[in-house]
């Protein structure tokens, strides 16, 4: 059962449908640097570790993404996730067709991994040679017993954003609602569009247990095949971070009646917004008394904490050259640690994201619509001490000779909730004080002036 | 796989799955020769996803930005579309952006599968282009890399009758790093040649702190220098892989002449290429520094000796450079116990007294009781680490660690710096 694009692309939980119909949806060519559908599936569905992700195309889709995400998980059989499969299909499986091949992989990944499911994910070309994954998929799940699922989130059919719904989608039609769990409580939940990269999810999930409430399942970090499939008797949907799933929850809240809420654990201010926010939605007035006080005590530690960060960031201003919800979330992180952010990037910022970011940044912030150009005369203005972006405005720091950070680099450790912006202070720190800024900024001794 | 036929003693990949693999494919290798090309603008003919994944992988391998650009095909376009919309909009949007000397057109899968006639789409475009075939369900990395520097010879070297006698192109495989490709040059242009690497990653992704804007490349081969090659004297190949693209620049001038190598490692690699330059350049001594730099390799194959003859190993990558390896490891006594190639060459039956496969890294660990340290990219650092073994990482994509681009294992200099980390590795407790 394919889910309907067209569906998907309406959906009427997004703000800013009425004002852009097209915006989930475009890629120009010659001009697009983002992710497609295929690499949305995957992120949203590869930290389920004790399932096993079987891409069925040729080799590049799964040969340059395998093992590049650290998302943690404490599943205690091997870890899936960090593994790659691939039928890596070849001229002939392009002419013949690739179904039977795709079989045998089930079958050997079963005999070998057994894992407690497989993703079967169409790419672009098997998508267009018509291989019948539904099929293939309702056959194998008949053979060997446990859940097969389908992924239609070829490449080809758009955004990395689309792909991510898509993914939603095979998780709603093929797991949610086939298992009963073994017992349910006042305050379950679960976490959709968190996928515990770095362990950001290990940053707040102890918080939660500590107020009572249980996480039933997550889609997809530190994932469990057994728990996404009985999602559908939680209390309550939650989506960090992930405007890509609101098409799940919606329906979700169809189907079994379940409110949705959406939100952030990044930085000070969002963590508790965030925790405040799932205690009200469970609307148990001791829960959310026992919440206020926590996040009194966490805000408290963390100050402490953070009191020589702070010291050290006085003064200091940043300059933000970065994407999507990161131009405000990223900022609001910063000033939690005392920064004054003065610009940010909207270039590829919803109107949404825009006016966060004008929330955050106040009247005096620029946002910047071209960063490339624009922040080295805003480095100037301003008198920034530090630029946070991609690799490729290193040099701009470089002949300002201001401190960077490279925003876009694989993060090895987690920046969330509280703990999180310890780790952050603690890089923004290294940057500050690091004199390789200035070293490298020297002169050489044949372009030094008499 | 099974693309090429292959000696009886290559085993095979006849699994129905891909686990952990170690393949790269021709759109890759395609895009990474443009890279060595000055002020180009890849272009893969596909959908956004196989230039955003390849992308990302190289600016992680490299630590450098990338430039490179996606005909974004949809699946509305790639049912309604021949390939025109797509790579006449595409090359419409980059050139109102930016000003790249050449663009260099590829394809992918599915713009094969659908058909795409991007030669015929070629000739309607009226900017400085180069189109090559490169689907991702044939051929691998190597041939992707081979392919397009094939068709940028085949589309932009001038034809011509002169020839200079100290001039020389060499045609480098995908698995050298840049600085393996200067060290070539360097080495070559000290018997008093005039050295053209086409591509040449040796001034494009080695690393260097400029005023880049990643919008192009930056360094590399000029194109110009590219249109004026036919001229050279002399082409050297270096790689099985790279072999066959001499015919095509004698083609342009049927009086070059061609002298290939299969790899670039070890003592005997390194003094075959030395005694061609002596011939060629008539000069009876290689420069002071070559000499010295053997003598180290002399002795750094006996201070290592020890170390490798106590050492089996696993090889895992790309064939040219599998084939150089085993060469270098052997010539000093390493045991070479098992090969898994990523994907089929004529190559691999060169290697002798091991086991070679074309496999992938679940191989690796079937065979895990065979060998102590593994050669191989950053996925072989798991591996080592779930099995206990000993890695030394080679390869793309290295992940892992920084400074890919500065690592020389060629010629007798970088043989000496090879041998030693090897040992060292080995001995490692």
């Amino acid at each position: 059962m394919k889910p309907k694009v067209k569906e998907l692309l309406v959906e009427s939980g997004c703000e800013h449908n009425e004002t852009r119909t097209k915006a989930c949806n475009s890629a120009t060519p010659g001009a697009t640097t983002g992710g497609c559908a295929f690499e949305g599936a995957q992120i949203a569905l590869f930290p389920y570790a004790d399932a096993a992700h079987l891409v069925h195309g040729p080799l590049t889709c799964l040969g340059t993404s395998w093992e590049t995400r650290l998302t943690g998980t404490s599943w205690e059989g091997r870890d899936l996730t960090q593994m790659g499969f691939t039928t890596g299909i070849g001229i002939n499986d392009v002419v013949f067709g690739g179904e039977e091949k795709l079989h045998e992989a089930i079958d050997a990944i079963m005999e070998r991994y057994s894992p407690q499911a497989v993703f079967v994910y169409a790419t672009c070309v098997t998508a267009l040679i018509g291989d019948d994954l539904d099929q293939v998929c309702k056959q194998a799940a008949e053979k060997h017993g446990v859940p097969m699922v389908p992924v239609h989130a070829a490449g080809f059919v758009g955004s990395k954003n689309l792909g991510s719904r898509l993914a939603g989608e095979a998780v709603l039609n093929h797991l949610v609602g086939t298992r009963e769990p073994e017992s349910t409580t006042e305050f379950d939940i679960n976490l959709l569009g968190e996928y515990n990269v770095t362990g950001d999810m290990w940053q707040y999930t102890h918080l939660l247990e500590e107020l009572g409430i249980r996480v039933l399942s997550t889609l997809s970090g530190d994932g469990r095949i057994a728990d996404i499939r009985t999602a559908h008797r939680a209390k309550l949907n939650v989506i960090v971070c992930a405007k890509s799933l609101v098409s799940l929850t919606r329906k979700m809240k169809e189907r079994y009646d379940i409110p949705w809420v959406s939100l952030s654990f990044y930085g000070l201010r969002d963590t508790s917004d965030g925790l405040l926010t799932i205690c009200r939605a469970l609307g148990d007035p001791d829960l959310i008394a026992r919440c206020e006080a926590l996040i009194a005590r966490e805000e408290a530690a963390l100050a402490e904490k953070l009191a020589p960060y702070r010291e050290l960031f006085q003064g200091k201003k940043a300059v933000l050259n970065t994407g999507g919800n990161k131009s405000w979330s990223i900022a609001s992180a910063l000033q939690d640690l005392g920064i004054e952010v003065v610009a940010t990037s909207v270039r590829k910022a919803t109107e949404e994201d825009k006016e966060k970011a004008r929330k955050y940044l106040g009247e005096k912030g620029v946002l910047m619509t071209e960063p490339a150009t624009q922040q080295a005369g805003v480095i100037d203005e301003t008198g920034a001490d530090l630029l946070l972006a991609g690799g490729r405005s290193m040099y701009t720091a470089i002949k300002k000779k201001i401190s960077f950070i490279d925003v876009n680099q694989e993060k090895k450790k987690s920046y969330g909730a509280y703990n999180g912006l310890l780790n952050l202070a603690e890089d923004l720190k290294n940057a500050l004080e690091s004199p390789v800024f200035e070293n490298v900024a020297k002169e050489a001794p044949w372009e030094t002036q008499p | 796989m099974g693309d090429a036929a292959l000696n009886e003693s290559v085993i095979k990949f006849e699994k129905p799955v891909q686990v952990n693999p170690i393949r790269l494919t021709q759109p890759m290798g395609a895009a990474l020769a443009f890279l060595g090309v000055d002020r180009c603008m890849p272009l893969m003919h596909g959908a956004i996803g196989c230039t955003s994944f390849t992308k990302v992988f190289f600016t992680r391998h490299f630590a450098e930005p990338i430039a490179i650009q996606t005909t974004a095909v949809s699946d509305v376009t790639a049912i309604l579309d021949g390939g025109d919309h797509n790579i006449t909009e595409a090359v419409k949007n980059i050139t109102t952006k930016v000003s790249p000397a050449l663009i260099g057109l590829h394809t992918t899968g599915l713009t094969e599968t659908k058909g795409d006639d991007i030669r015929r789409v070629a000739s309607k475009v009226d900017f400085p282009l180069v189109h090559v075939n490169t689907p991702d369900y044939e051929g691998a990395y190597e041939s992707g890399w081979a392919l397009a520097t094939k068709a940028m010879i085949d589309q932009l070297v001038e034809p011509t009758k002169v020839t200079r006698s100290n001039k020389l192109v060499l045609l480098p495989p995908v698995n050298l790093t840049p600085i393996e490709v200067e060290k070539v040059k360097e080495f070559i242009e000290g018997f008093g040649f005039e050295v053209h690497a086409l591509p040449d990653l040796s001034t494009s992704l080695d690393g260097h702190l400029g005023q880049k804007q990643a919008a192009l490349s930056s360094g590399g081969i000029d194109i110009d220098t590219i249109r004026q090659l036919a001229d050279a004297a002399t082409v050297v190949t270096v790689g099985t892989s790279m072999e066959g693209c001499a015919a095509a620049l004698q083609k342009k001038n049927p009086a070059i002449l061609h002298k290939h190598f299969p790899h670039l490692q070890g003592l005997r690699a390194t003094d075959n290429l030395v005694a061609f330059l002596l011939k060629q350049s008539g000069r009876d001594l290689p420069p002071a520094s070559v000499v010295r730099w053997r003598q180290r390799l002399q002795d750094s194959l006996l201070d290592t000796h020890f170390a490798l003859g106590q050492t089996r190993f696993l090889l895992t990558g790309e064939p040219d450079q599998l084939a150089g390896q085993a060469a270098a490891l052997q010539e000093g006594g390493g045991r070479v116990a098992e090969v898994i190639a990523a994907a089929p060459s004529p190559v691999l039956e060169t290697i002798e007294k091991a086991r070679v496969r074309i496999g992938d890294l679940e191989d690796a660990e079937d065979l895990a009781a065979e060998y102590d340290l593994i050669l191989g990219n950053t996925h072989c650092e798991s591996l080592a680490h779930r099995l206990g073994k000993k890695v030394l990482l080679r390869g793309a994509p290295n992940w892992e660690e920084v400074g890919n681009q500065l690592k020389c294992d060629l010629l007798y200099e970088g043989g000496c710096h090879f041998l030693c980390e090897v040992a060292n590795k080995a001995s490692e407790v």
